[in-house]
């Protein structure tokens, strides 16, 4: 009776263990079977309003077609440690792809403006719809030195000639006016 | 005919203090505005475009707000110094007569966008948005001045008086300018959206943006904004059919 008992918890026991593992295999996926190679250089170097071209691919290296994937960047500024808006960065801030299929490459290609000066690392990552973990590229940087081209003293000349020319005209035609008159 | 109203209007105008005066203000205005953004020599690139941004809305709101003034007096002041019926005597149309008030609004519009030049080229210095920037305040500028003296002009020929329809059309103004500089955020609800969608001024400061910030250069770009500023310019020049239609039944003299 014993061992009839023992025999049946065991085997609760173990179908319970069982249970659990699938039910882990379902929630902690892996990554999707997708490469992403970056084909652009490695570090990226120019002055504040260069546009440089970021250039990969991504592979469906799996044997099923991938649907529901989309690409988008990750910028961070490697000296304040923070993560940066892309807004001004790329007008092209993801790519949708939709669907790969099995062993099929497709171009990635993001326009990147550099808006200011500092040190950057940039990050393509790649999400499938129903894959809770995304698959990411290596990590492209970005040099960007400054670039002073805010000089006050070609402003000045504008904002006081104008003006003063615009006068000038006026009394020129005022003068014309009362002449004609 | 229309060329006679015209040369009439800006002789009547452009060579006055008064017109002038006003070009004169509108280039102090774009002075201060430049200088105060240029001087700063902490900003980066990315305030540059957001100033040549500000830049182009304050020239392009000026524009508006004299040209919007300037229309609001050029057909009422023929009906309060009863000038119009002389006017209709004459073998001028209705057609030309406006024809001709619309040239010179647009040539008041196009001498403060040639004010803006040196200062459009010296705060894009370096940027490489001197041509898109010049070219799409160009534009822009003409259609919603287009638009706006059209509406402007409707509402002319039914007050027939400058006191109502200088209200009016500031009123109307004022209408379209307040929501289009409220942030990003304030319009993230459906009904802000639609009137962002609708309003001209938020397109011509949208595409702006579009243009100037997220260098979206080509026109195919920012058909978004584009199209919302053409219905806008048929639906004042529609009315502007049916005010002159009104007009014309009425005749000059309009029995209360």
């Amino acid at each position: 009776m014993n061992m009839t008992k023992i025999f049946i918890t065991t085997s609760i026991g173990i179908a319970s263990l069982l249970f659990a593992f699938a039910v882990n295999a379902q929630t902690i996926n892996l990554p999707p079977s997708l490469s992403i190679q970056i084909l652009s250089q490695n570090t990226l170097s120019g002055v504040a309003g260069d546009f440089v071209n970021v250039q990969g691919q991504i592979t469906n290296t799996g044997t099923t077609t991938l649907t529901d994937v989309t690409t988008y960047l990750s910028l961070v500024d490697t000296g304040t440690k923070l993560p940066v808006d892309l807004e001004d960065w790329s007008a092209e801030k993801g790519l949708y792809i939709g669907s790969i299929d099995t062993k099929q490459t497709l171009p990635l290609s993001w326009k990147i403006h550099f808006v200011k000066a500092g040190t950057y690392s940039l990050i393509i990552i790649a999400e499938v719809g129903s894959n809770q973990i995304p698959q990411v590229s290596t990590i492209t940087h970005f040099d960007v030195a400054a670039k002073k081209n805010l000089n006050p003293g070609q402003v000045l000349p504008v904002a006081l000639g104008t003006p003063i020319i615009l006068l000038f005209l006026l009394f020129i035609l005022s003068y014309r006016r009362k002449v004609d008159e | 005919m229309f060329t006679y109203i015209w040369h009439k209007e800006i002789k009547g105008a452009l060579y006055t203090w008064k017109s002038m005066l006003w070009l004169l203000i509108s280039s102090l205005l774009f002075s201060v505005t430049c200088y105060l953004l240029l001087t700063n020599k902490e900003l980066s690139l990315l305030d540059q475009t957001e100033l040549l941004w500000l830049l182009g809305k304050v020239i392009i709101g000026v524009a508006l707000l004299i040209v919007n003034v300037d229309a609001s007096s050029s057909i009422t002041t023929e009906f309060e110094k009863e000038t119009a019926e002389s006017i209709f005597l004459s073998p001028i149309s209705l057609t030309d007569f406006i024809l001709g008030k619309l040239l010179a609004s647009l040539t008041l519009w196009f001498a403060i966008f040639a004010v803006s030049i040196p200062y459009i080229l010296v705060a894009s210095a370096g940027s490489h948005l001197a041509i898109p920037f010049l070219a799409y305040t160009a534009f822009l500028g003409t259609l919603g001045v287009l638009g706006l003296v059209f509406l402007v002009f409707a509402i002319s020929l039914f007050f027939r008086s400058s006191k109502n329809t200088l209200t009016t059309s500031l009123i109307i103004l004022l209408g379209l300018s307040i929501p289009a500089v409220f942030s990003t955020t304030l319009k993230n609800d459906v009904v802000s959206q639609i009137i962002s969608r609708a309003n001209p001024i938020d397109n011509i400061f949208s595409s702006l943006d579009n243009v100037l910030v997220d260098y979206q250069t080509s026109l195919l770009q920012n058909w978004q904004f584009i199209l919302p500023l053409v219905v806008f310019f048929l639906l004042t020049f529609t009315a502007l059919l049916f005010a002159m239609h009104q007009f014309q039944k009425q005749g000059v003299i309009r029995n209360e």
